[in-house]
Formats: structure tokens, sequence, C-alpha cells
């Protein structure tokens, strides 16, 4: 991520809405060629200092015209965040202690030999070389060499092109505009349980909306503990870190309240149809081996009058939220069929997993149809915390088919249903 | 009714209380109800507010699941210093003044040595709160000789939280929603930096019962100043610098000496002087209430005005360039070495006003300089060598400019800064501690003739300390 002094932030006062900068295709064409400079210069840097690298990108991007400080700023810094730099701090301190050391005895070391003051610049750095051994220009070269501008450039990533680091630009230039954000509203219609396990990993707080059955859509309302105190951006980080996660999500929309200068409340859109690509891994389809085994056996034999998701429903009890693996849901009656998947065997795994389903198990998801619970294991034998719960519980093997689920979740439920 | 308080990120969670309790009991406290937990919440800092309401008003069973770390904690006293009669007072008004407030006192008065005092009669967990990382280790090594005790270090890449601990502004910003109920007195150090947005979360999320702001300089400012007294509590004791002059704090005098430009950097100089002059024209015949600051706006709107953008780019660079010629011009250079001649074998500060010219005093004088890259043992090493006098010189840039103890230093040079009356004040502060013998202070400001440096200086001396009616 950029820092936030090198955001370009457009603000439209006249429709209050806020645009973070962003290179575009035909428009901007030109930063393409820029980039591949840029990539080949630190590619071609290894040995060169920070500063100096830096000097030539603003040369390059210069050249262009209109590029702006900040702009050549936030492509420094991700062309850093891509690279190593070596800065032998010991080294370095080490050679100060020394040079000082010796130098200190010497003070006021003039430019001119003249009466008492004898130490000319010449002749200390003389007397400096021969203690430590090494030209002049060397000890000169390696006395700062720890200070962030002077470090030297190691290794930069080979495998960015030039359409990367752009792209990596505009994602860059989206989060520090969210660096003003005092909340986030986020419509999605997948990966629930990914951006809310995202946004409780920044110690935010939720309100969870459902607008839509089927097929499911639900509304994150996103800010912090203090927000209900003050208008307060010291959770925009926390927004702006969602992002990459975001990306990878399908099917989105976000809309953010943005605090303009003036302390003026602005809007800020963004959606999974904007074009920007993230750097984030793909999520893992699924947690667990279990888990892909039970959608697998779903995908293949289907029951009529049924439909099976993975984690489409929320359990609210305040700022708990239980995500269900998978749920089952009768599109004639509307009853539904909670599934958990019991995947691990760890004593801690088992009493967590006992503890939030003794929480949840006797919620309702927005107070409609019954439903019923049914825990899914691997193997046996079945840890007695969980069977305490009085659950429906099945082992599923590997013939185990999705008929045998609800045949012993429970026979009521059964109604209505195909032969 | 059971009233539950707990600490939630920075804030406090009361769960258990109807509408009509909080409404009749709890007035002052700015209690919400978050329909989002289903409970009323307040930032922490209300705390005691809090408690002393629903005690005040007998209100039944009140449980507050604070971290049992804020509670009492066996501090011991190690200390041989007598304190001084103006610092008797400070810490009489702070004890009579609801142990909540701001001591104001000169710096070299020292305000470090009263807030040890207080904390050694508080006897309960403590978190202070310092500028930089610097002052953050000479805390801690003040805290472990005056108790004994090896305090914990939040900040320069340490995470070490005791119930004694040292940490930086910006660190206890970033993690008091996880640490502010730990300690049950917190100390603002240079308390001056606390009114910003971000910074003021230090306080804000802190249910601390003591809380003690020092500082050298308040802010001038009506709005931050009613911040800092909301945060952290009233003005309890006042010293002018005037007043400490002489008796608490060495006589002194501010020299300023102007140094002009070689031809070359006066010709490159006009050069860039024009090219913002006529910048700043154009954009007042196009918008009439063109100021500078407006310059980085403009730059930034590429796409909408490309031409634009570029003169404000130009310009900007031009202006940037002007102020290097101004803070390195060749004859300051000349300058400071006559003036280590001058003051061969005595201590001396110079203070730049960046560290690219720190590292170019450095290399040219060959002495240490103490800039924001050093780590803790070098920053150390450097410090003690100086107050051994084996460094006769050291160089800073903003590192020094409050708070970090330095030995008697009679002399210090400030080569550039800002226009900042606050940093001025604290860098004269850094000379004017009274060690033994009564030697006159001084303070030199070096500045580059015909620049902007001399607007500068104008500025810094507005401070009645720092008016040309003190000089000799």
């Amino acid at each position: 991520m950029i820092r936030s002094e090198q955001a370009i932030i457009h603000f439209d006062f006249a429709r209050m809405r806020v645009e973070p900068d962003r290179l575009r295709h035909g428009r901007d064409d030109a930063y393409l060629a820029a980039a591949g400079l840029c990539l080949a210069t630190y590619r071609q840097g290894v040995g060169r200092s920070r500063k100096s690298l830096h000097r030539e990108i603003e040369t390059i991007m210069l050249a262009m015209g209109n590029c702006p400080p900040r702009r050549i700023a936030s492509f420094c810094k991700l062309l850093d965040d891509a690279s190593e730099y070596v800065g032998d701090a010991k080294k370095a301190v080490a050679l100060r202690r020394r040079v000082f050391g010796e130098a200190a005895s010497m003070h006021p070391i003039v430019t001119r030999r003249e009466g008492i003051f004898e130490h000319d610049l010449e002749n200390a750095r003389a007397k400096i070389v021969e203690i430590i051994g090494k030209p002049w220009e060397r000890i000169s070269d390696e006395l700062f060499s720890d200070v962030i501008e002077l470090q030297k450039l190691k290794s930069t990533d080979e495998s960015i092109g030039p359409s990367d680091l752009l792209s990596r630009y505009n994602v860059a230039q989206t989060q520090a505009a969210l660096y003003r954000a005092s909340r986030v509203r986020i419509e999605a219609r997948s990966n629930f349980r990914l951006i809310l396990s995202q946004a409780k990993l920044g110690g935010l707080m939720h309100r969870i909306e459902r607008l839509s059955t089927e097929p499911p859509v639900y509304r994150f309302d996103l800010d912090g503990p203090g927000s209900l105190l003050r208008k307060t951006t010291r959770y925009g980080i926390r927004f702006a870190q969602m992002i990459p996660t975001l990306l990878v999500c399908d099917d989105w929309n976000l809309r953010a309240e943005i605090v303009a200068p003036g302390k003026r409340l602005m809007r800020m859109n963004l959606s999974s149809t904007d074009g920007l690509r993230s750097t984030a891994p793909q999520p893992p389809t699924f947690d667990s081996e279990l888990e892909q085994r039970i959608d697998a056996a779903w995908q293949k034999a289907p029951i009529s009058g049924w439909t099976c998701r993975r984690e489409t429903e929320f359990l609210v009890l305040g700022q708990s939220v239980m995500t269900p693996d998978f749920v089952m849901h009768n599109v004639v009656n509307g009853r539904k069929l909670l599934i958990e998947v019991v995947g691990y065997w760890t004593p801690e795994y088992i009493a967590e997993k006992a503890a939030r389903l003794r929480r949840f198990v006797d919620q309702t998801i927005g107070g409609t149809s019954p439903i019923t619970w049914l825990l899914m294991f691997e193997k046996g034998p079945l840890p007695e915390s969980l069977c305490a719960l009085g659950l429906p519980m099945i082992i599923v093997g590997k013939r185990t088919a999705p008929s045998d689920w609800l045949t012993a979740a429970m026979r009521d439920i059964l109604t209505g249903f195909p032969e | 009714m059971k009233v539950i308080i707990t600490f939630h990120q920075g804030t406090l969670r009361v769960a258990g209380a109807s509408r009509g309790l909080i409404e009749e009991v709890c007035g002052g406290v700015p209690l919400v109800w978050d329909d989002r937990d289903d409970i009323w919440r307040c930032d922490a800092m209300w705390a005691q507010m809090l408690g002393r309401r629903l005690s005040d008003n007998h209100v039944g069973s009140v449980v507050w699941e604070l971290s049992p770390e804020g509670q009492s904690i066996r501090i011991p006293d190690k200390r041989s210093v007598k304190l001084r009669e103006d610092q008797v007072a400070a810490v009489d008004a702070f004890q009579t003044g609801g142990r909540c407030g701001l001591v104001i006192m000169p710096t070299g008065t020292g305000k470090t040595v009263v807030a040890i005092d207080l904390i050694v009669r508080a006897q309960c967990s403590v978190l202070v709160v310092v500028p930089v990382r610097d002052l953050m280790y000479q805390w801690h090594d003040k805290l472990r000789e005056a108790t004994g005790i090896d305090a914990g270090l939040i900040g320069d890449g340490i995470h070490r939280v005791s119930p004694i601990s040292v940490t930086t502004y910006d660190s206890a910003a970033i993690h008091m929603p996880r640490i502010g109920d730990r300690f049950g007195m917190i100390v603002f150090d240079e308390v001056h930096h606390l009114p910003s947005t971000f910074r003021s979360d230090a306080a804000r999320m802190s249910p601390a019962a003591f809380r003690l702001g020092l500082t050298a300089t308040l802010p001038t400012d009506n709005e931050r100043l009613r911040l800092l007294h909301q945060l952290v509590g009233p003005t309890l004791y006042q010293q002018s610098i005037a007043g400490a002059a002489g008796k608490t704090l060495a006589e002194y005098t501010v020299r300023r000496i102007a140094v002009r430009m070689n031809d070359d950097e006066a010709k490159r100089y006009r050069e860039l002087s024009k090219t913002v002059q006529s910048f700043v024209r154009e954009q007042r015949e196009l918008e009439p209430t063109f100021r500078w600051e407006h310059v980085y706006k403009l730059s930034a709107a590429a796409n909408d005005n490309p031409e634009r953008a570029l003169e404000a780019t130009r310009a900007t660079k031009a202006f940037r360039m002007k102020r290097q010629i101004e803070e390195r011009a060749e004859g300051k250079m000349r300058l400071l070495e006559d003036l280590f001649r001058l003051h061969a074998g005595e201590q001396v500060i110079v203070f730049t006003g960046s560290n690219a010219m720190a590292r170019d005093l450095s290399k040219r004088f060959l002495v240490p300089c103490l800039l924001s890259h050093c780590a803790k043992r070098e920053r150390r090493l450097w410090l003690e060598g100086f107050s051994s006098g084996r460094f006769p010189v050291l160089i800073a840039n903003r590192v020094l400019d409050e708070g970090v103890d330095l030995p008697e230093v009679k002399t210090a040079i400030v080569l550039g800064g800002m226009s900042s009356q606050r940093q001025a004040i604290q860098r004269l502060g850094r000379v004017l501690r009274r060690g033994q013998g009564d030697r006159l202070a001084t303070l030199y400001e070096v500045v580059t003739e015909d620049t902007n440096e001399v607007n500068r200086s104008r500025n810094r001396r507005r401070n009645q300390v720092y008016r040309p009616g003190r000089q000799p």
C-alpha cells in the first residue's frame, strides 16, 4: 500500500463524490511504456541507491509531460515494495563509530591549517583512510549506507510486467482513498464468509442485512467501535486492507463514506466490475478435504427440489457470527438444513466448535421457516462434547449420498420430499 | 440490575443499563446506544466520571471488567534527588488538583523529575507517552534509576508491555485499543503533541484515572488547548521561561548571523525564484485567490488540466531546490567552521533543517550526527559520547528538538529549520539547562541572506523569549 501523502484523490464537490486516481486504457497508454522503463531501471539497477533510482523514475515519469509528483512517488513506493534493498546497519554503525571516534581528537577540522588548528580536511581524511584501510570515496559511500534513501538495491521482482505495475498503482490509489473512509457498505452475492472474516480480522464491527434469499444477497455495514462516537477515519486503513480480498471475490459493490477536506462527507463507489486486479491469491474453494467431498457428492447426486449452497447463511448474535458450511434449502416448503462439517480432531477445535454450536443452535435465520442442523464427520468415534448437543450427526463415507444426509437429519423434514 | 463495564478497543461498553438509568445518573458522560452490540458505549477516557456517577447514585451492582493490570502496583522509590521548590509546587498542584491536568515548566527545569515523583506517589501501573524514540529510551533509563524497574517499551520495533511502560505518541495511538486499560496512570511528555486527530486517541482510549500532561509550550490556538484540557485536564501548574531564567535555567543570548550565497548559488536562486514567481503570478491572473498551498492540488490534477499541472510540478520542484540552496549554502559551512574554531574545546550542538544537511556536515567535519535512522544503541553511543566530552560536536535534525536530556551545553547553532516558534523555543531549551557555573548560554541562528530563511527566522522571533530585546 502507498502512503497517504502519495494518494491522489479527486474530490467532486458538486456531486459529493470521491474518485481515486486511476490510469486508464487509451487515455494513459503512455504509462505502459513508462512503467516498462521503470521496471527496466530497477532490474538493471542492482547496486544503485534508492535515492538515485527514485531520481531516475522521476525523470522517466516527468518525460511524459503531465505526471504529478504524487504519482511518481507512488510508483517509486510500489517498485520499492517489489524489491529488496541492502543496508547493513551494523557495518555502517561500526564504520561511523571508527571514523568519528578517530576524528574526535582532530576537532575542529579546518579548511586550512592555521595556528593552533592543525588538522585540515585533507590531512584528517588521509589519517582516517590509513586507519580504516579503505579509500575515502568508499568510506564516504559506506558511511551512511544504512540510511533508507542511500540503501542499495539488492533485487527486484522480475515477474512483474508493465501492466501489473499499472494495476498495482490503480489498486493502491483506491486503497489510499479509503484511508479517509469513516464507514463502508458492501453488498455481495458470493464469498460472504470471506468478506466478513476479512472485516473481523481487521477488528471492524458489522451490521448484516439479507437483501435477497434466492440468490442470496447480503449487505455488510462496516465500521469500528469508535465510529459511533464521532466521524473517525481511524479504521480507514482496515477498510483499505480488505480491498485485495474483495477484488478476488465475485459480484459485489462497495460504497464508502469519505471524510473530505473541511470534514465534508462524500461517497466513493467501487465494484467487482470496475476492472481492478488483485495481487492477492485466490481464496481456497474449500476449508477441508471433507468439505470438498461433500460438495462433490452433492454435485454427483443432487436432490430434486433442494438446493445446496456453501456458506450462504449467517447466524448473528450481536457481533458474533456463525456461517454454517453448507445450507440445504427445500424450494417447495422453505425448510432449511444447516450442515456443519467437523473436519479436524484436535481437542481445541472440537471444544471451540461445541461452544459455538451451543451458542447458535437455537438461532433462526431472519425469522424464516424452521431450521435443522446436521453435523458431518469423516470418521468416528464422535466427540462427546458434540454428541451432548443432541444434534443429528452423520459419518460421511465414500458412498454416503445427499439423500442419506437428509435421512440422518430428521424424518419430519422429509415431508414433501421426492421418493 | 447488574451493570457490566468492559473495555473494547479504546471504548467502554456498558451492558445491563436501562435508558432510564443512563439518562438519570450518567449526565455528562457522553454514552451512546450501540445497536450493533446492544450496549451503551463511550470513549474510555470517561471511565472516571462514569464510575463517579454510578457510585454517587448508588447504582446497585457495577462490575468493571477492565484489565487487572490497571490496578495498584508497588513502585519502589530509589531516588536520591531532592525536589526543588518549584518542582514541589508543581507536584502539590497536581496532587491537589484532582490528579488530572497539565504541568507547564520550561525546558531544563526538570519536568521529568516532577513526573517521576508523581508516578512514585501514584503507586499504580503507568504508561509514559513521549514524542520520539530517544526520549522513550531516556525515560526508560530514568524510571529504572528512580524505581529499579525495567520498564516496558512499545515502539521502535519493540512491543514489551509491562505495568510501567514507555511508548511514543504514534505507537500509543496505534496500540491503545488493545492495551489502554492496562494502565491506571498516563503521562504525556511534551503534551502539545497530543491534540491531533490521530494522536489524541492515545488519551481518548485510555481509562487511566491519573492523567498528567507535561510541556514547556502550550498550544496557542484555543481549539487545541480546549481539546488538551478535555483529554488530560486543566492547567494545574505553570512556570514561564522568563521566570525560570537565571534561577533554574542558564542566562542566555540569541545571536543571529546572516551568510551570503556565493555567485553560483545566488544566480541559481534567482532563476528558481523567477520560475516560482512567474508561476504564482500566472495563477493569480487565472484565480485571484490563489495561494502557494494550492500548488499541490494543481500538480495532482494531471488528468483535468495537464498543462497547468505540469507548470505546478515545475514550480514545486523549483521551490524545493530553492529551499535546498537556502539550507545548504556554502557560506554556512564556512561560518560553521569559524564557530567551531571560536568554541574549540566546548561542547556544541548543531541543528539542521534536513537530514541531508546533517549528513553533509557530519562528513565535512567528521562529527557524529543523530538522525531518525539511528537505532537505540547508536543513539546512546553518540549521546553518551557527547555527554562524556569524547565527541565535541553533535549534529541533529529534529531528533534533539525536544525532551532528550543533554549535558550542560552552552552553545547551540541553528543552521536551518521551520518557522515554528515551538521548535525554536525547544531548541533554545537545549542550551539553557543550568549546570555548574553561571556561564552565558548562546544560541547562534544562521540564516542565508536574501532568502526565505530570513522570513522564517523573523517568524520564530515573534515569541517573547526569542525576541531581539533579549540580545545583549
